[in-house]
């Protein structure tokens, strides 16, 4: 397909991404954030990465609970490998080795005599502090980021898959289809759609998933417009028309040479339609319409934050992550757009 | 041109029902309406005032409210009918101006948004014209000095503006102006002695030292968009053959731009007018909730929560208007500035 050939013009589309630095590194550290946090697990967890205990070796990371009495302690119930390191440590008859951020994002660590939120502290291991039910902070950044990012990374894809379609459609075929989708379009972008969401997720709970379907309601919008208007310039070309004089169906038209002439401009609207997806999910949880309570996510976090202002680590750890990536992502944006969209001025001297 | 923006008119009438009726029909289907709500309510002041008196836990609820009384607030809120004809009923009553009673505070709700509404224009106005008030010279000077130190400088600014929404904004100003050096109040749209102050200027001082932190962060969520468009539409003129034109028959360079390049650049401006009106209105929900600011935002926020359906239904309807009228505007605006756009 030549949808993936790389033909020399998107070499130099590739190449002119890569000579604008900060969008390209900044695109290399977000590809390899989002990577590791697939394997969160390894890097932000209440398991142990490895145990050694009398002499045999266990990997508690993936897998089943290993009940305490396995590891020699007197409970059946999940081993706290926490407690296991201290103890093994003075026993000295194994070694337990922890994760780097060694709490999960749901777990209480709660202390006698103390109330959360506590402050940030090495000796103790939460290096961002708890939040306000003794929750370590920088594990629910962590899982909180991967929930965003996937939530926002399907919420592009489906949303594209039917703005694609349904605008490509409308603009080839035009018509009654056409005439019918703008009107629908009208009257759907009219929705003031942030409070349309907010009163259906406030009636139904939506889970992740139900969450995507409730913004793809509204999300599906812009890109079939976008697509629609592309599509519509594209067919009045001399290419297209060139194909038709030959004999080509319309499917192939539309999949072998108007959709390939629209991907480079469907690409500069990725960027952009990540960070939107960040901030959809954010704002959402941030006002308690979003993911239900235990679920780590930023929104849930800044509104904590924002509501214990004295416990200013909370607030400032989630505003400096937002921050980066949001900038980061637009770093990308920016650098994509001027790769594969060029512009050049005149200027005077 | 006039058939475009009549059929633009009349297509409000069926946005508008088809947007209302959607929320219409959710919020029937729904557990925890405003009869269970009072059920609960009911239940709780039985449970606090009968387990003070009396041991009988049992039975509570029926005890409070039996079955006629649950009939007549059905028929009250119109719940006893299909829910076409209550919302036949109720559509007929908004052409009327009566948006029904709120349940949560048994005022009428078009009285409790026309309170409300004067605060969020207010915010709204006032960012509109500070965005155009920074945008447009920013821009400006953007476009002028490309490529120069200023360029550069205030880009990350425009930048960072872009990147980060406007209620995070908020809450970082909060973080720092109101929490940390208390130069700014915490929220509110005026403080506590707002009722006491001598003078009427010595009020509206007041509301302005309340207001600066949510004007900022409104406005740090709008500038950088329009001050992007105002730099790229004007670089774009000043490259096109009549400024170049102009510029070789002997215009000083500031007088072709005022005289030509301006004039065109401002369109896409124009375009954005109504765009605003509903970012204004989209964006109140965060921002009102954040300073805590008493606006149409933060009711429809509350009314949510509460399930206080009639103030969903009103707040809805309001902004519903709002955001019609603001995109047939912003198109007339369009039309204004704009001879060539035709619309069909």
């Amino acid at each position: 397909m030549s949808l993936f050939q790389l033909n020399p013009l998107t070499v130099k589309k590739i190449n002119r991404f890569k000579s604008i630095r900060r969008g390209y590194y900044s695109f290399i550290i977000f590809v390899i954030l989002v990577l590791l946090s697939c394997f969160a697990e390894v890097l932000v967890n209440s398991r142990a990465l490895l145990v050694s205990y009398e002499g045999s070796l266990y990997f508690p990371t993936y897998g089943a609970i290993i009940p305490g009495k396995t590891l020699g302690l007197d409970y059946e119930y999940e081993t706290n490998y926490r407690d296991l390191q201290k103890i093994l440590k003075e026993k000295g008859n194994g070694f337990v080795v922890m994760p780097p951020i060694p709490f999960d994002p749901y777990e209480n660590d709660l202390r006698d005599g103390e109330f959360p939120p506590f402050a940030p502290s090495f000796e103790e291991g939460h290096y961002l502090g708890t939040d306000t039910i003794a929750r370590d902070v920088a594990a629910r950044l962590v899982y909180g980021f991967r929930t965003a990012i996937f939530f926002s990374l399907i919420l592009l894809v489906v949303s594209y898959l039917i703005g694609v379609s349904i605008g490509a459609a409308m603009g080839y075929f035009g018509g009654l289809f056409d005439l019918l989708f703008q009107r629908i379009i009208e009257i759907w972008s009219n929705i003031p759609f942030l409070y349309v969401i907010m009163i259906i997720s406030s009636i139904m709970i939506p889970n992740f998933f139900t969450l995507i379907a409730i913004v793809l309601l509204f999300g599906w919008i812009q890109m079939t417009w976008y697509m629609r208007t592309v599509t519509y310039k594209e067919k009045a070309r001399e290419y297209v028309m060139a194909a038709r004089a030959l004999g080509a169906s319309n499917a192939r038209v539309i999949f072998n040479h108007i959709l390939p002439n629209t991907v480079s401009i469907i690409i500069t609207f990725i960027p952009f339609s990540v960070a939107s997806g960040i901030i959809a999910l954010t704002s959402l949880d941030y006002l308690g319409f979003g993911l239900p309570a235990p679920t780590p996510s930023w929104g849930e976090l800044l509104s904590q934050g924002s509501n214990n202002l004295e416990s200013i680590w909370i607030v400032s750890s989630v505003i400096v992550a937002m921050t980066i990536i949001l900038v980061m992502v637009t770093f990308i944006g920016e650098a994509i757009r001027e790769a594969f969209d060029p512009k050049k001025h005149t200027t005077y001297e | 041109m006039t058939q475009y923006f009549i059929r633009r008119l009349l297509l409000i009438v069926p946005t508008f029902i088809g947007i209302t009726i959607l929320v219409f029909v959710i919020t029937r289907f729904v557990p925890g309406g405003p009869i269970e709500r009072m059920i609960a309510e009911a239940q709780q002041a039985s449970m606090q005032s009968g387990g003070m008196t009396q041991s009988s836990g049992n039975g509570i609820g029926a005890a409070t409210l039996d079955q006629d009384q649950i009939k007549q607030l059905e028929e009250y809120y119109g719940f006893d009918k299909p829910v076409l004809v209550s919302y036949w009923d109720w559509l007929v009553k908004v052409v009327h101006f009566d948006l029904g009673v709120s349940t949560r505070y048994s005022d009428p709700v078009w009285d409790t948004i026309k309170e409300r509404l004067p605060i969020s224009a207010f915010y709204g106005i006032l960012t509109m014209l500070i965005t155009y008030f920074i945008s447009i010279p920013l821009g400006y000077m953007k476009a002028v000095r490309h490529n120069s130190h200023f360029d550069h400088v205030s880009s990350i600014v425009v930048f960072i503006g872009y990147a980060i929404p406007s209620y995070v904004v908020g809450i970082i100003l909060l973080v720092v102006f109101a929490s940390n050096l208390e130069w700014f109040p915490m929220g509110g749209f005026y403080g506590d002695e707002f009722e006491d102050m001598d003078s009427k200027l010595e009020q509206v001082a007041d509301v302005f030292y309340h207001a600066a932190l949510p004007l900022l962060a409104y406005v740090a969520g709008s500038f950088a968009v329009m001050t992007f468009m105002m730099k790229n539409s004007l670089m774009d003129n000043l490259a096109a053959d009549y400024v170049r034109t102009a510029i070789a028959k002997g215009i000083p360079f500031k007088k072709a731009i005022t005289r030509h390049a301006m004039r065109n650049s401002l369109i896409p401006i124009a375009t954005h007018f109504g765009n605003n009106i509903s970012v204004i209105i989209g964006g109140s929900f965060l921002i009102e909730k954040i300073f805590n600011i008493d606006g149409l935002g933060l009711l429809g926020y509350e009314s949510i929560v509460e399930r206080d359906y009639p103030i969903v239904l009103g707040v809805l309807v309001i902004s519903a208007i709002l955001q019609l009228f603001g995109n047939i505007l912003s198109d007339i605006c369009v039309a204004a500035v704009d001879p060539r756009v035709q619309f069909r």
